[in-house]
């Protein structure tokens, strides 16, 4: 797929067009800016392109600001496909189901926590299980799993891990309806168990920031948010469940896809029609898993809220929670008429007009790279009629993780950060170099991009001070 | 004849394993899954694990079996340094040696989510090839 095929639709709007490859069903459109565009790989085009060809999709196949290659779908891809024409595919989704964000905003200012940064952070350093492999300090039996899986966050709160208010502070209230635990391998839910309240690793994070601007007082306001006033912000997913969820449907779904004839042009996109059998099951899977994120993010947040209460005597209110590797059943409007769809969010957030949460836009979290900034933004109208209600989720790679190590040192990359007085914690120094900013797109142009989109409006910018790299 | 070689992928990692046989082939891509793992030098060869398997193509045994050594790693905690692989047919049986990981002694390296099909492909012209990549 060639560069020389995009064709330009509007600033920022880029089109490839449906007689680009064969089978394709719906143009792509790349959002992106002049900036953006020099780091577009040719795979994301051809992903985007694969995307288009499978069946029910409706409009176009979308990629956010951030894209970058990623397997079947591109990162930062969001497709819809009619519920009865339509398909449901877990490659759409990405082996790590709500992989998404979490913001808690504390009392405290910037001026209070600089003196005790180091102190903070190793405190929960070493409250919240991170790295490889971690696991959770929840002992859990099979049946507490299922309710981890049926629940979601209000299985944690319902325990006393954070109060209902959380709830109402999280896309989907923290649990997606449907899901069901006899839909789970007991593979998924070994290598789940020992691993609620963890991190996880990658480029999973846990981040003291202070909030540096704001833009949108009256939305800002009502999120609770202050500039200088210190929040923390979590980076993290489903773990072992998710990614075996995945695994396990893909498999079956391998062969599904000959069963019901869906032509594919990467086994990873491999699908099955949306009112299958198959599909029923895959959602109901899946769905456990976003609900055993959710718990996990709502898990993690009680221990950030001991450290504080040991620390500083004080608290942190859940801003919001978003996921950005998910597919939800959503109603659209679509050439004038309303349509229910399974949106795909892979590497993409929700972006909402309306949410209960504050009675206004929905809030939407984009996390930066390590040592940059972070941003709180709101859905729009806009974003309901161009991308299924979807914005960007973070910066988006540009470099492997190889030639990251190859360019980049730990020693240079902490050091970078502590010239901006940013400390770092994490118990894999080597992996640093992997999540260095210059291993990302710059965060401010991508928001600027979906600003002038005008699919999510910036409220505030949060800068870093600590930093948990899991 | 190299036994791997690590391509360059954005998001995630990407292998390319050669064989003179496919049993040499798997054998390779295990130890190129392991070596993204765990730093190998550091493991030793105390225990010993069976593994058999049978599928319907080249590439569903390849992913199944790379499948099964990531949640071995994962849920037993077993490093593979050593495998002795034999297909016949499509039905794979192995004889993995490794160790329990110990994270006092054992230097992690990267946290792999999954093995994807995307490209997945195992292809024969001198010798044996396959591409792999890790969600990571």
């Amino acid at each position: 797929m060639a560069f020389e095929e995009l064709v330009k639709r509007g600033e920022y709007v880029w089109e490839v067009p449906q007689d680009a490859a064969l089978r394709m069903r719906v143009p792509g459109r790349i959002f992106l800016s002049e900036v953006l565009m020099k780091y577009l790989e040719r795979g994301a085009i051809q992903q985007v392109a694969n995307v288009a060809t499978l069946p029910g999709i409706q409009k176009w196949s979308l990629a956010m600001p951030d894209v970058h290659t990623g397997y079947g779908f591109p990162i930062g891809g969001v497709a819809a496909f009619d519920v009865s024409e339509g398909i449901l595919s877990p490659g759409g989704v990405g082996f790590d189901i709500n992989c998404g964000t979490r913001l808690l905003v504390t009392t405290l200012f910037k001026e209070e926590i600089e003196p005790r940064i180091n102190e903070l952070t190793t405190a929960l350093f070493e409250a919240i299980p991170s790295g490889l492999g971690s696991k959770g300090q929840l002992r859990l039996s099979e049946k507490e799993l299922d309710g981890v899986f049926l629940d979601g966050a209000k299985w944690a709160v319902n325990r006393g891990y954070g109060n209902p208010a959380d709830l109402k502070h999280c896309e989907s209230n923290g649990c997606l309806d449907g899901a069901d635990p006899t839909k789970v391998s007991p593979l998924a839910k070994k290598r789940g168990k020992p691993q609620l309240g963890s991190l996880g690793s990658g480029n999973h994070f846990l981040e003291t920031q202070c909030v540096d601007r704001v833009f949108d007082k009256k939305a800002a306001d009502l999120f609770g948010l202050k500039e200088q006033q210190v929040c923390i912000m979590l980076h993290s997913g489903s773990r072992g469940a998710g990614h075996q969820i995945c695994t396990d449907y893909l498999k079956m779904f391998q062969a599904a896809s000959r069963k019901y004839s869906i032509e594919l042009p990467d086994k990873q996109l491999a699908c099955v029609p949306a009112d299958s059998q198959e599909a029923r099951d895959y959602f109901s899977a899946m769905a456990a898993a976003a609900n055993y994120a959710w718990t996990n993010r709502q898990v993690m947040s009680y221990w950030v809220r001991d450290v504080l209460e040991q620390q500083f005597n004080t608290t942190a209110t859940l801003v919001y929670d978003v996921a950005h590797n998910i597919a939800k059943l959503e109603k659209h409007t679509i050439d004038g008429g309303r349509k229910e769809v399974y949106v795909h969010r892979k590497g993409a957030t929700r972006a909402f007009d309306k949410d209960d949460s504050y009675g206004i836009e929905q809030p939407v979290l984009i996390p930066g790279s390590m040592g940059t900034a972070s941003y709180v933004l709101h859905g729009t109208k806009k974003a309901m009629s161009t991308t299924f209600g979807s914005t960007c989720h973070g910066a988006g790679r540009i470099l492997s993780r190889k030639a990251a190590r190859r360019s980049l040192t730990w020693r240079g990359v902490t050091e970078g950060l502590q010239r901006k007085h940013i400390v770092i914690k994490t118990d894999d120094l080597s992996s640093v170099p992997e999540e260095a900013p210059e291993a990302y797109k710059p965060i401010d142009e991508v928001i600027d991009v979906v600003s002038k989109l005008g699919i999510s409006e910036a409220v505030a910018r949060l800068t870093p001070m600590g930093v948990i790299k899991g | 004849m190299q036994k791997y070689e690590f391509l360059e992928h954005t998001a995630d990692v990407t292998f390319k394993a050669y064989g003179r046989d496919l049993n040499e082939l798997f054998k390779n891509a295990a130890e190129a899954l392991e070596d993204t793992m765990v730093l190998l030098d550091e493991v030793a060869l105390g225990e010993t694990l069976n593994i058999e398997m049978g599928s319907d193509s080249y590439e569903n045994l390849l992913y199944d079996w790379l499948s099964e050594l990531l949640i071995t790693f994962e849920v037993e905690r077993f490093a593979l340094k050593k495998c002795f692989v034999r297909i016949v047919g499509l039905s794979l049986t192995a004889d993995c040696l490794g160790e329990i990981l110990d994270l006092n002694r054992h230097r992690l390296n990267t946290e792999v989510k999954a093995v994807t099909y995307h490209n997945l492909a195992v292809t024969k012209n001198d010798i044996y090839h396959a591409e792999v990549t890790l969600d990571v």
